[in-house]
């Protein structure tokens, strides 16, 4: 029992989640649970308007639910204040969005400095760690041109740099192929898988892409606001109404 | 991160241009119509700077230098016999009409002053000598109001002269000729009329009819006695208003002419009130402009202000990022309208029309209402932002 606290990563149950009025409530969460252990890249699939996103939210403390308990790495997010969120955000998150969310006035370098930035890094070192990053990332020379000089794939990868720099135990990863080809897709999902595979950090992808279910440890499928089932093997899933 | 907020500025040069130009212009705007105000004002108070002395003796009703009322000669002794006097002249002004070459009238400030002392001369002559006023009929003619009525001057050929006048020429006051004998530099007054010298005694004639033309006394304390101090003894002893002749408007403690004169237009007329419009509508203008454009600034990088909230940035560090932004906008934008402002104001200066006068009061106020216009853009960025949910990156 201890060794599965041990591997937990993410876990979140019994979670409710609505919004609207109580007269004109649209319910994205209706008891849902979840698990994703550390070290583990888990997908969460669904057709559209399952609550994935919300899920994902509720599991990156953005969104606070109704009912339910959520804890990451040991931490509970019920119950903790805006503050309190913001700072775990700060400590133990990296995002990938799907429009990447490149800030278009920053340099490579710096976009990649965001998160080290917002820790209270000091700029010298945030800058030298960037550069690291992007080297390992392929982009080594673009460092000081513009995001909208790169390529969709190129701007992933600049994103998938500043979700790591600070190296943080939980990656979240929100349609990070939707706006990719089928080959840069595959590209950038090797190298999130490549980059992210560590014994102590979780990588939880949302994705409609069955494409690049190859790459995910464990999948798990959302149906009307709640987990349906979670499968090892991509090829279990019936992906027709993905 | 102050270092990003400023690259996201500087990185998005459109915007930045146009942010820059409202702030801009809101300061040219501020600061150069306060400066002609204060321009014009200055010239309300102008024979106290252009009659030097630093007591001003006048009956107890006068409220500004502008308007005299008139006192007895007598008065002119118990002034003198006033314990801390050194000494005291008389001083004439009044506004006459002098009779041009061409036939034209043109109203003048005839400033007579003691021929024995002349107390009150203008400080700089660029033509001719002071003694000679006490030749007969004689005048001296401010630089300015020799070029205006030069060109209402007859040449030798019957034709416009269209040069200023010189020591030597003629014109008539109340049909007595005015010779001239001098040309002095002083400064413009509010009425716009030349300034004539001439002694106190012609000034009486030039002024037919005038039962008294003892306008003011000119007072010297005694080696010691303090300018307020002597006031306070003239009033007590004579029953009349004494006056410093301190021409710093911001000076609130002294009993000076000028500000008082300064006031008096404040409250009497409307320029102020037409001064302060253009002011407020400055004010207006960069907060329309700037806190639209820093709003679309903000507005146009809501989005990647939401993933900087959604990474764990707070609201105190984003709101320091958009307070950095714009008081730094501010700052530029300032700087840009002061710098014109003082560019327009040295092409006026040499012109002399209108009159400019930046104090740095003028350069401060609107530095801070600037700075209140970037307050005001980043409050309002700063609100939109804090109303945006972290987790609306994950919607697309």
């Amino acid at each position: 029992m201890s060794h599965l606290a041990h591997t937990v990563a993410v876990r979140a149950s019994g979670v409710d989640m609505f919004f609207g009025t109580p007269e004109n409530r649209v319910v994205a969460l209706k008891q849902a649970g979840f698990e994703a252990r550390r070290g583990e890249l888990i997908m969460l699939v669904g057709p559209s308007g399952c609550g994935k996103t919300t899920l994902l939210s509720v599991i990156a403390g953005t969104l606070t639910p109704q009912a339910g308990a959520v804890e990451v790495f040991g931490q509970r997010l019920d119950g903790l204040g805006q503050e309190a969120l913001t700072t775990f955000r700060r400590k133990n998150l990296g995002f990938v969005f799907q429009s990447f969310n490149l800030i278009p006035t920053l340099t490579v370098a710096e976009n990649v400095m965001v998160p080290l930035l917002i820790q209270g890094r000091p700029f010298d070192e945030a800058h030298e760690r960037a550069l690291a990053i992007i080297e390992k990332v392929g982009l080594k020379g673009r460092e000081e041109g513009r995001p909208n000089a790169l390529s969709g794939g190129q701007q992933q990868r600049v994103a998938i740099a500043r979700a790591l720099v600070h190296e943080p135990p939980l990656l979240i990863c929100d349609e990070p192929t939707s706006a990719l080809d089928k080959d840069t897709g595959a590209q950038i999902m090797q190298m999130v898988r490549d980059l992210s595979r560590s014994p102590e950090r979780c990588v939880v992808v949302v994705t409609h892409d069955h494409r690049i279910f190859r790459f995910a440890d464990r999948i798990a499928e959302m149906e009307d606001g709640r987990i349906s089932r979670v499968v090892d093997d991509p090829k279990l899933l019936d992906t027709t109404h993905l | 991160m102050y270092r990003l907020a400023l690259n996201m500025l500087f990185g998005d040069r459109a915007k930045l241009a146009m942010l820059l130009c409202g702030l801009a212009f809101s300061a040219l705007l501020m600061a150069q119509q306060s400066s002609v105000f204060f321009g014009i004002m200055s010239w309300t108070y102008t024979p106290m700077v252009n009659i030097r002395a630093q007591v001003w003796v006048s009956d107890p009703m006068v409220e500004q230098v502008n308007d005299a009322k008139p006192l007895r000669d007598t008065d002119l002794g118990r002034v003198r016999s006033v314990d801390g006097v050194a000494w005291a002249a008389p001083l004439h002004t009044s506004f006459v009409q002098a009779r041009m070459q061409d036939g034209n009238f043109k109203l003048i400030t005839l400033v007579g002053i003691d021929a024995d002392t002349f107390a009150g001369a203008p400080a700089v002559l660029s033509q001719g000598r002071i003694e000679d006023l006490r030749l007969p009929d004689t005048v001296i003619v401010d630089e300015w109001g020799a070029a205006l009525m030069g060109r209402m001057g007859v040449g030798p050929d019957g034709k416009p002269r269209n040069t200023p006048l010189q020591v030597g020429d003629t014109f008539e006051i109340n049909d007595i000729q005015a010779r001239i004998v001098g040309i002095c530099r002083v400064k413009r007054a509010f009425t716009g009329g030349p300034f004539v010298y001439t002694t106190y005694d012609r000034a009486k004639g030039y002024t037919l009819g005038a039962r008294r033309t003892l306008s003011f006394m000119l007072v010297e304390p005694q080696k010691g006695v303090a300018p307020a101090e002597l006031c306070d003894r003239i009033e007590r002893d004579t029953g009349l208003k004494a006056w410093t002749s301190d021409t710093v408007i911001w000076n609130w403690g002294e009993r000076s002419l000028a500000r008082n004169t300064f006031w008096w237009f404040w409250t009497n007329t409307g320029i102020p009130f037409s001064f302060g419009t253009a002011v407020l509508l400055g004010l207006f203008v960069g907060i329309a402009i700037s806190g639209q454009t820093f709003y679309s600034f903000v507005l146009e990088n809501l989005k990647y202000f939401a993933a900087i909230k959604a990474m764990g940035a707070g609201m105190g560090v984003i709101a320091r990022m958009l307070f950095v932004q714009a008081f730094t906008a501010g700052l530029i934008g300032f700087g840009l309208g002061a710098g014109m402002a003082q560019a327009i104001g040295r092409v006026m200066i040499e012109k002399g029309m209108p009159p400019f006068v930046m104090y740095p009061q003028i350069l401060w106020a609107t530095f801070a209402l600037v700075l209140g216009i970037s307050f005001v853009s980043a409050v309002i960025g700063i609100v939109k932002v804090s109303r945006v949910d972290a987790a609306s990156v994950f919607r697309g």
